[in-house]
């Protein structure tokens, strides 16, 4: 299906032959200082003019150290531009030494037609050991100006050579020309990924001796021409899914006279190394720190769709989470059990292995959240969470017990992220599709009266169900009613709130329901004999979000949903109706979406009953001119009034 | 731009390793405590010995119970330290709501981190509490103990911590050697009861049972309303450096002594240069302009603190050399350019930010985060951000503008205003003209002229890309659906000091149509329409901190064909806010002249008040919103 289009994902196979393009540090020329503007984005106020990356490996004493050096040219076009004349790495230091500096760095200036070099100094070079793990170096360069070019390189030599560092191919400033190379020991296999839109060239694998000539590796050369700034969007989760980056994952290692070690190559290898894994399998197998407290909670017999309840609602109301992601435990569950405090995988395996004991299909679900991105390739760190999955009736039940609102089926929005991959006992994994497969309901009911003065006042009962009733209960959960109410006021901007009641707050099996008496005197206008009602009241959309003539990512809502509204608005004594809207049903192409207003009138009561759906989270930008018409048809007719004339 | 952490924030305080035998327990807490409040401060206790000027210990003992996860940051367990300041002891216990023990956190168990965000360096590092509470309420028992050699920053007391939350007991106790002058004075007070016991050699101050505050839009600024005591040493040491602070005179001469001599000096290349630029230049005024256009071509502000506390600018010559530094390295670079070129300038030390912080003029003490430059000319002063490679020459802006600050001359120091926007220079003019077709489609042109506080908030535009533009009039003109940008003219006069934009744009459907009638809001281009919040009982005062003076003139071309039926009436609004007009004009049948001015005043007023402003922009909202309705023929 087109409109479900996954992100561009190209497995590099191509071959094409790149010409290299002549960059060497030092070499800056006349026009390059000259250059007013970025000759295919005037606004732009820095470009990359030359970035070439490379990383290799080196063999000291035994051991492999993985080397990347990157150098780059840039020039600063405007002021606003300035922030790149300071770079910063930063680095994992672990418990072994790291080596990174930079190096010939120069900012070059134009004075009377002449090329002036300022060479950076140690005074403007900083280290800062931001924790016991990373460490970061940063520089400012000399004597910069709007039309300065400056240069530096950087070089950082680690021996944590599982941890390749994404290269990315796209800035918030234009690129002209970024080249990496990546040159492999044969020793190791890399799986190798490529996300985003900008077309990438890449040379023929190329053999020959490595470092020092004690082995052989295999390079590689990636290159991007005339990259585009990145655009910065709305409705976008994560714009690392849609940048271009390069990804490396360690697949195995093969040293000579020894045995290979993989690490991971495809799902089922991955899915049995973190199966395997102590602070995952072992800890999904420990059962006696629960079994007592499980013993009283779930009587034998007790149905399993009765049990899945029970145990989902216990560990949600013991567990505490401690806002740590990740799929491994950190204390481990029998400690996090004590303590009640946990991270993702102590709090989500804990679940599972509750669940089994008491006899359910249950597994973990590996995911990766929203910030982290879009799990593209089969490694271990594609995914950084995990969820339970219970197979009920032939069903899947997803849960989550980290935050005290979730519900089966009704997971964070941060889990809710394209596919997750459940590992199962035996080893074998299955992929989970992790978005919710209704729309998630908001119901609003109105009863409201028209004063001859325009005035409407009313009752308004808001439900909200399934996810909204989940972000309903994160969001306003512990506020304050007062502040809660100052906050609706704001929302429904104009509107005067009282008598204000909300019930299920803590009840999760039943929507969350806010009910209230409203006024609002600027939902009508009064002018000569007649007055103009808007139909939907305060609750009509009037700005579009949509507002850009073009789009660069894919649309992204927090969920699939319906919102529905349903109001009965008496007219004023002595006016009649004038003229109503048509009632009109509206729907996207693909079914993205519909919108449905039905209006009528009995009496002096005038019935609006209006539906709104969604029914993707995630649609290609290709349908952005769709979604945009929509949406501003769809404020357009919210926005139609109502007129009222009073009877002769 | 800031100098650095507020000093009050940097030394943070601790207390009495007091054995807790007390049971804190959640329920005993009264209900008017519980009121508003995410978090209920049960103790503060702050113990400060100073010893001598190059020694104070600071020791915290602080109860807090926390009612949910908004309360969280009232924990509040966290202290700074650097080369001059040691953490001696640091750790809590967290008790459940009946006062048993559920944890214990050792000093190991507290997190390092060095706190640089969005500077390059600082020498300052941070330990902090991370924990996760697994119920609430809870109560943490937070002790602490800080030891600095640095004196120049003694800690403020301040029993009002924030909003939502209460203060049960807030205690502060001094002892100082008595030979050291020590001092100290209270602020905005008001009604907030406290006890204050004095010997020799010690203060004690103790307040007890303040109910929790909660936020109010328009709600003055922080150091107008917080109750607070600033306390201060005649002799001080600031990381080494000996200091007097008797009157601004002698502290003014000391900084400048300490930490501006011998900053100044300029290679002999540098200052032949700046020198044959300003060649043939009589006039000071324009003089400093070009040195002050020389240093923004020249230099770039990089945020970087190190030195003196943080205090002392780098050199002039380095600035000259590398092309950038921090507010003190590029203030103290331009004067010493200008000193070059005869114009005599003065460092200042200055609370930037738009809520207009004094330099507390009865109270000599380090103060400030930020540093400018006052040029002395016509019994005035004419005011310069270094810091800004793109603001006019002189121009004050909402960032520095209305507050005391302190100047430092060889003479000594000197406390004054600086610039006082009034309604009528913070003025936005518009003229422009828009057409309605018979599908109801708008296509307009206007011409915006904006000067004061308002050129403030748009000269930058001056450098925004197409696509930030597009952005920025689709939010200016948010009433507009569909608004599409035909063109743009930005015009940035930095000599006047005035700000022009050219605007042509249409929008389909920018009238609502109803059968055979179209209707719009008259007033396309510029509604005020944001109406404050309505409080059901208002606590605070409020500030509305400075005043504008909007007029608009637009020609508004009607289709053919339609007939009015309706048009607003002309209306005039007075109130000691401020006062609105609005007129609406035939000039002929289809042509219509509409004409606003809005004044608002700049004030500070009683609670009481507040609803009288908010219904008076609520008139303003409605009245910028009031719409023509045609009908077909």
């Amino acid at each position: 299906m087109r409109l479900l289009q996954l992100l561009l994902i190209i497995i590099l196979a191509g071959t094409l032959h790149v010409t290299a393009q002549e960059f060497k540090l030092g070499k800056v020329s006349v026009e390059e200082l000259q250059e007013k503007v970025h000759p295919a984005d005037t606004s732009a106020p820095a470009a990359y003019l030359y970035k070439r990356g490379k990383t290799f490996f080196e063999l000291n004493d035994g051991y492999f150290n993985m080397v990347t050096e990157v150098e780059c040219r840039i020039k600063i076009y405007k002021k606003e531009g300035y922030s790149y004349a300071s770079e910063e790495i930063a680095c994992y230091t672990g418990g072994k030494t790291i080596k990174m500096y930079f190096t010939d760095a120069y900012t070059y200036n134009l004075e009377g037609g002449k090329i002036e070099k300022t060479k950076l100094k140690a005074d403007g070079e900083f280290q800062e050991q931001v924790n016991e793990n990373v460490r970061v170096k940063k520089i400012t360069m000399p004597n910069v100006k709007e039309g300065s070019v400056i240069e530096f390189k950087y070089v950082i030599i680690t021996p944590y050579f599982t941890a390749f560092e994404d290269w990315y191919f796209q800035y918030p400033i234009p690129a002209n020309y970024v080249t990496y190379e990546v040159a492999l020991p044969n020793y190791f296999t890399y799986n190798r990924f490529m996300t985003g839109y900008t077309p990438i060239e890449q040379t023929a694998p190329k053999a020959r001796l490595g470092s020092r000539g004690i082995f052989q590796e295999t390079a590689v050369t990636f290159t991007a021409k005339n990259v585009k700034a990145l655009a910065d969007e709305s409705f976008v989760h994560n714009i690392d899914n849609y940048i271009s980056i390069l990804k490396h994952e360690l697949a195995s290692v093969q040293l000579p006279n020894s045995t290979p070690e993989k690490y991971s190559t495809d799902w089922p290898s991955v899915a049995k190394a973190i199966y395997e894994d102590n602070d995952f399998g072992r800890e999904l197998g420990l059962t006696n720190y629960f079994k007592e407290d499980l013993q009283a909670l779930v009587p034998s017999g007790t149905p399993p769709a009765q049990k899945l309840e029970i145990i989902f609602g216990y560990v949600k109301n013991r567990m505490n989470w401690n806002d740590k992601n990740g799929y491994y435990c950190i204390d481990g569950v029998k400690k996090a059990y004590e303590n009640k405090v946990g991270n993702v995988g102590e709090i989500n395996l804990m679940l599972p292995a509750m669940l089994r004991h008491a006899g359910l299909d249950a597994n973990p679900v590996l995911v990766s959240t929203r910030d982290n991105g879009v799990a593209i390739y089969p490694a271990r760190t594609a995914y950084n969470y995990v969820i339970a999955g219970v197979k009920l009736d032939n069903n899947i039940i997803l849960l989550d017990a980290t935050s005290k609102y979730t519900l089966p089926n009704i997971l964070p929005l941060r889990a809710l992220n394209w596919v997750g991959r459940m590992i199962k006992s035996n080893g074998a994994t299955e992929e989970i599709d992790l978005m919710p497969k209704k729309n998630s309901r908001e119901m609003i009911t109105v009863s409201a009266e028209v004063a001859a003065d325009g005035k409407v006042t009313g009752k308004t009962r808001d439900q909200y169900f399934d996810h909204y009733g989940y972000v309903f209960r994160e969001t306003y959960g512990t506020l304050a009613v007062d502040s809660y109410l100052e906050k609706l006021e704001e929302y429904y901007g104009g509107v005067l709130v009282s008598d204000y009641s909300i019930t299920n707050e803590r009840d999760l099996t039943k929507p969350v329901m806010e009910e209230y008496n409203f006024s609002h005197d600027n939902v009508s206008e009064v002018i000569g004999n007649k007055i103009y009602l808007n139909p939907m009241l305060f609750f009509s959309m009037d700005e579009n979000p949509f507002k850009q003539e073009k789009r660069e990512y894919p649309i992204e809502f927090d969920f699939p949903h319906q919102d529905k509204y349903l109001l009965n608005i008496t007219i004023p004594q002595g006016y009649e109706i004038e003229s109503m809207p048509k009632s009109v049903s509206m729907a996207m192409e693909e079914n993205i979406g519909t919108f449905r207003y039905n209006i009528g009138s009995k009496d002096r009561v005038v019935q609006v009953s209006v539906a709104f759906d969604i029914n993707y989270a995630n649609i290609s930008q290709d349908y952005y001119h769709t979604i945009k018409d929509f949406f501003q048809k769809m404020i357009e007719k919210q926005n139609e009034k109502i007129v009222l004339k009073k009877s002769i | 731009m800031i100098l650095r952490v507020l000093p009050f924030l940097l030394l943070l305080l601790f207390a009495h390793p007091v054995a807790a035998q007390e049971k804190w327990t959640a329920v005993s807490i009264a209900d008017e405590m519980k009121e508003n409040a995410n978090a209920v401060i049960r103790l503060d206790r702050t113990d400060i010995t100073i010893n001598s000027r190059k020694s104070m210990t600071v020791k915290k003992y602080r109860v807090v119970t926390i009612f949910g996860e908004q309360g969280l940051h009232y924990m509040d367990a966290s202290e700074v330290f650097s080369n001059t300041t040691t953490i001696k002891s640091i750790e809590a216990v967290i008790y459940d709501a009946y006062g048993k023990e559920i944890k214990k956190i050792k000093r190991k168990d507290f997190r390092e981190s060095a706190i640089s965000q969005g500077s390059i360096i600082t020498d300052d590092k941070l330990l902090a509490l991370s924990y996760t509470p697994v119920q609430y309420p809870f109560t943490i028992v937070y002790e602490s103990e800080v030891q600095s050699s640095t004196t120049a920053f003694l800690p403020r007391w301040s029993p009002v911590e924030g909003l939502y939350s209460s203060v049960e007991r807030s205690e502060f106790n001094i002892t100082h050697n008595g030979e050291l002058g020590f001092k100290y004075k209270e602020y905005n007070f008001g009604t907030t009861p406290f006890e204050k016991n004095e010997t020799g050699t010690t203060l004690s101050l103790t307040a007890l049972n303040i109910p929790a505050l909660k936020s109010e839009d328009y709600s003055p600024s922080q150091h107008k309303m917080r109750p607070q005591f600033m306390f201060g040493l005649e002799k001080f040491n600031l990381e080494g450096v000996d200091g007097e602070a008797k009157d601004w005179k002698t502290f003014g001469s000391w900084m400048y002594d300490n930490l501006l001599t011998g900053t100044d000096e300029l290679p002999a290349a540098t200052i032949a240069a700046i020198q044959a630029k300003v060649a043939g230049e009589t006039d000071v005024v324009k003089k400093a302009r070009i040195v002050y256009d020389h240093v923004q071509s020249k230099t770039r502000y990089i945020s970087i603190q190190l030195g003196i506390g943080g205090w002392k600018p780098m050199l002039a010559k380095d600035v000259d050399r590398l092309g950038y530094g921090d507010c003190k390295a590029l203030t103290n670079y331009t004067r010493a350019l200008l000193k070059a070129v005869g114009i005599e300038s003065y460092y200042t030390v200055v609370y930037a930010g738009s809520d207009k912080n004094n330099v507390k003029e009865d109270f000599v003490s380090m103060q400030g985060n930020h540093a400018i430059l006052a040029i002395p000319h016509n019994n005035d002063y004419i005011w310069l951000e270094c810091t800004s490679q793109i603001a006019p020459f002189g121009f004050q802006g909402p960032f520095t503008d209305d507050r005391m600050v302190l100047l430092i001359t060889p003479e000594g120091g000197k406390v004054v205003k600086t610039h006082v926007y009034k309604p009528r220079e913070n003025t936005q003019e518009s003229k422009g003209s828009y057409s309605i077709s018979e599908t109801g489609a708008l296509a307009g042109s206007l011409t915006v002229r904006s000067k004061g506080t308002q050129y403030d908030n748009k000269y930058d535009r001056e450098h925004s890309s197409r696509e930030e533009l597009d952005k920025m009039y689709k939010d200016d003109f948010s009433n507009i659906n569909n608004l599409k940008l035909k063109k743009t003219n930005l015009l940035n006069n930095k000599d006047s000091q005035e700000f022009t934009e050219e605007i042509n744009l249409e929008a389909e459907g920018y009238c609502n149509k109803n059968g055979n009638r179209i209707m719009f809001a008259v007033n396309a281009f510029n509604q005020l329409s944001h109406v404050p919040q309505r409080y059901r009982a208002r606590k605070n005062p409020f500030e509305v901190s400075r005043g504008f003076y909007d007029t608009d003139e637009v020609v508004i071309d009607l289709p053919q064909g339609f007939t009015i039926e309706a048009k607003p009436d002309n209306v005039t609004l007075t109130d000691k806010f401020g006062e609105y007009k609005a007129e609406y004009e035939m000039i002929g049948t289809t042509k219509m002249l509409y004409k606003r001015t809005l004044q608002m005043n700049d004030g500070y007023y009683d609670s009481g008040e507040y609803e009288n402003y908010r219904l008076f922009r609520e008139k303003i909202a409605r009245n910028d919103n009031a719409k023509v309705v045609l009908v077909k023929n």
